[in-house]
């Protein structure tokens, strides 16, 4: 063990060796966990830090220099499902569990694990095999914490995923969360010891500015997973309001997921069929035209532990409106943030934003700045403070 | 040397939220509760307390000696909100130690906008104040202490004898802020802030990281005898006393007890505005370009700064084209409390530094596009109301 905290100034500090259990890791991802677990990897990688991604998919995996894999999916008898993430648990039902159980065994059991120094596990997926991995290996876990079960089932939690919810949060030496407003929700309802939390936002790359100023920016873009959660139902019911009085407008809903034949009925039912165009799931190339065609980009997020798809729209010039339920809110002052149910001022903010120019452009401008402030690397040397300081936690109780 | 000891007193009248979807619909702009609610919260801390202490150094000390102004969106809310604070102005007023500025009724940038507007809301002041205090100013005081030469000329044509400015160093030219100045108008003097000892008090005062802390009366006091030139002016925020600085931190009993110290240097007495501009200038002072008391840079940045500003000042200056032909006075009162030098304030995209933090302490907005979005849509309803009003019935 290295001298503590006092002498960290003074050396270089030592490279650490991180067993990372993400689940999910690109292109296999179905949403901002993988994102994270990704942008995460690599920079800790650049920073010189080992990182040993552990995950059920048996890849090959987008490229992600110095990253190593280990994968269970060369033990998992051939042809067996993995769902990403985000799935909904009730599709795979008891199977589902089978892999996840798999997973955890593996975990726990590890071979090759010489000079670990950290376990850090994302979300609910490895917590029991990673806090067994840990106490087995005598180091410190950290857990990130992308969402909760509560808040994804809107207070219907799935038993199973709730319980290694708790397990990860009770075993572990440190809790990431991704904004302060999960972190109070980890506290208030996981029992969280507050002292433990610490908070690692979310990053995005920052978006070479559109050259041609000319350009017409006349959508209005919903860009997420069509889940009740997400609430895309509100964006639909503000364009409603809004559409009449701006004819030349599009509204964009690009996304997947259970609310898909729903939300088109709605569309259909509240009149504006004929100006909402439902894009499916989009391609990196894809959102980023959606982007770049945007005047107004809408996160009506009933809960939204983060909301990175914000943040990428604000990276890209986007004026953005967010529930005040987003994480994301309180890293872009600028936003406009509104109550997730209020669909007269989620309409109205976007009739400002595409009536008055001078407020889009500087909304847009002001947002960018705010989005791109903190870059990956920031978020990767946050983390390390953690897993140091979960490793300093641990030598002070010997 | 004369001490020119001047406060002022604003309120704006803060917009409600005004949704793009309540355009037409005859919602009020301006949320009268909340902005009596803040009217009486500060009336408690500063307004109230901290007349009393100068109703009393004036009974106390006859060579005491105050210079006020008093907006007209003030004297509306005091009226309905607390009407026992305007009962204290008259209190002091009627002393006759106490001097009162004249100024634009509506806080406003109004010199800025086409004839006659300003001095037409400077009329109204001067009437508001005649009615409630019978007294006519002789100096006249334009929003935020804007100050340039077309000014001082408008303050002649009106018969005012003097204007307020900054003391700021360029137009100076190494010269003392503490000398009265004669302006390009022929008959107006002007009389300059010292902000290095305003801000001792209005900013520094209860700073503790500062070197002079704590300041007491009889050092301030000790800096004034000492300060070269025949005329210093200390022009404040009313809100210095009770409200920006509460008073635990005891700026209350630093205003109490400064008269006792100035009558403790034989070389300082006080002086209302009016004693003031009868000093002989020391020379001329040219100013050709607005210059305020407001941020590092002493311009009008504050309030029409950026794009969003400037063109919130652009259509209010439009509106105004319509609101005037409508004939009705309550479009012309709701257009003129939209001019309000605040509102395009709490546009401002703050950056980083002393400047931005002093804007986030004055904003009633959680961020500038907010204010934005909010003034431009009551702007908008205000131009639909005229133009209904103008256009000839069928």
């Amino acid at each position: 063990m290295p001298p503590s905290g006092a002498a960290a100034g003074a050396h270089p500090l030592r490279r650490l060796t991180v067993l990372m259990a993400g689940w999910e890791f690109p292109p296999f991802h179905t949403g901002g966990l993988g994102v994270h677990c990704f942008e995460i990897s690599c920079e800790l990688a650049r920073l010189g830090h080992r990182v040993i991604f552990l995950t059920p998919f048996p890849g090959p995996f987008v490229e992600a220099p110095g990253v190593e894999f280990r994968t269970l999916g060369e033990r998992l008898p051939p042809g067996t499902q993995i769902p990403g993430a985000y799935t909904p648990a009730e599709i795979y039902g008891p199977r589902f569990l089978d892999v996840v159980n798999q997973y955890n065994e593996w975990i726990a059991d590890l071979a090759d694990t010489e000079g670990a120094d950290i376990v850090h596990v994302h979300d609910w997926f490895g917590t029991v095999g990673c806090r067994d991995l840990a106490r087995r290996l005598r180091i410190p876990m950290v857990m990130t914490v992308h969402s909760t079960e509560l808040d994804r089932t809107l207070g219907h939690p799935f038993a199973p995923i709730l319980e290694r919810e708790r397990i990860g949060v009770r075993s572990a030496d440190r809790v990431i969360a991704v904004s302060r407003h999960l972190g109070d929700q980890l506290i208030a309802l996981y029992d969280a010891p507050p002292g433990r939390v610490r908070v690692v936002y979310n990053a995005v790359h920052p978006v070479t500015p559109e050259l041609d100023e000319d350009r017409t920016r006349d959508v209005v873009l919903y860009l997420g997973r069509l889940t009740r959660m997400k609430g895309p139902d509100t964006f639909l019911r503000a364009a409603a309001v809004v559409a009449p009085e701006f004819p030349e407008i599009r509204f964009a809903v690009a996304g997947e997921g259970p609310e898909y034949e729903y939300l088109v009925g709605l569309a259909a039912q509240l009149g504006i069929g004929d100006r909402v165009l439902f894009f499916g799931k989009v391609t990196d190339e894809e959102r980023t035209a959606l982007l770049r065609d945007a005047a107004v980009f809408v996160l009506p997020s009933v809960v939204e532990p983060f909301g990175i798809a914000a943040l990428e729209a604000m990276a890209a010039g986007v004026p953005t409106i967010v529930s005040k339920t987003s994480g994301v809110g309180e890293v872009v002052p600028s936003a406009f943030q509104v109550d997730f149910w209020d669909v007269d001022e989620f309409a109205s903010r976007i009739a400002e934003l595409l009536e008055y120019p001078h407020l889009n452009r500087e909304m847009g401008d002001q947002g960018r700045s705010e989005a791109t402030f903190a870059t990956w690397a920031e978020r990767a040397r946050q983390t390390v403070e953690v897993y140091r300081e979960a490793i300093r936690s641990r030598s002070i109780k010997r | 040397m004369k001490i020119v000891f001047y406060l002022h007193l604003h309120q704006p009248w803060r917009l409600a939220r005004f949704r793009y979807l309540d355009l037409g619909s005859g919602k009020p702009y301006f949320d009268v509760d909340r902005n009596l609610e803040i009217f009486r919260r500060i009336s408690e801390n500063c307004y109230r307390p901290t007349l009393d202490r100068l109703a009393a150094l004036l009974r106390k000390d006859p060579g005491f000696r105050v210079s006020l102004s008093i907006t007209g969106t003030f004297l509306e809310q005091a009226a309905l909100a607390a009407p026992d604070v305007i009962e204290r102005l008259q209190g002091i007023v009627e002393t006759g130690r106490v001097a009162l500025l004249s100024e634009t009724y509506y806080h406003s940038l109004a010199f800025l906008l086409p004839p006659p507007e300003l001095e037409e809301e400077v009329d109204l002041h001067q009437r508001r104040l005649e009615e409630l205090f019978h007294v006519r100013p002789r100096v006249l005081r334009m929003t935020e202490l804007v100050y340039d030469d077309d000014l001082a000329r408008f303050a002649a044509r009106e018969g005012f004898s003097g204007m307020l400015a900054e003391g700021w160093e360029g137009p100076l030219r190494g010269r003392s802020p503490n000398h009265v100045y004669s302006s390009v108008a022929r008959g107006v003097s002007v009389l300059l802030r010292n902000y290095r000892m305003s801000d001792d008090v209005g900013f520094r005062f209860s700073a503790r990281g500062w070197t002079e802390y704590p300041l007491t009366a009889e050092k301030y006091a000790r800096w004034l005898s000492r300060s070269p030139g025949d005329v210093l002016g200390l022009f404040l925020d009313f809100e210095t006393f009770g409200e920006h600085h509460p008073a635990s931190t005891g700026i209350l009993d630093f205003l109490s007890a400064l008269p006792h110290a100035v009558a403790a240097e034989p070389n300082l007495e006080w002086a209302t505005v009016e004693d003031a501009v009868r000093v002989p200038p020391a020379g001329p002072i040219v100013v050709p370009e607005p210059m305020s008391w407001a941020d590092e840079n002493r311009d009008l940045g504050a309030w029409l700064g950026n794009d969003m500003q400037r063109s919130a000042f652009d259509a209010a200056r439009k509106a105004g084209t319509f609101a005037r032909s409508a004939h009705d006075p309550e479009i012309m009162s709701d257009w003129r409390k939209l001019l309000t030098s605040d509102h395009f304030y709490y546009m401002y995209v703050s950056g980083k530094g002393a400047d931005a933090d002093v804007h986030r302490y004055f904003s009633s907005y959680s961020n500038p596009y907010d204010a934005y979005a909010n003034y431009m849509n009551a702007l908008n309803d205000l131009r639909r109301r005229s133009l209904a009003r103008t256009r000839p019935s069928r």
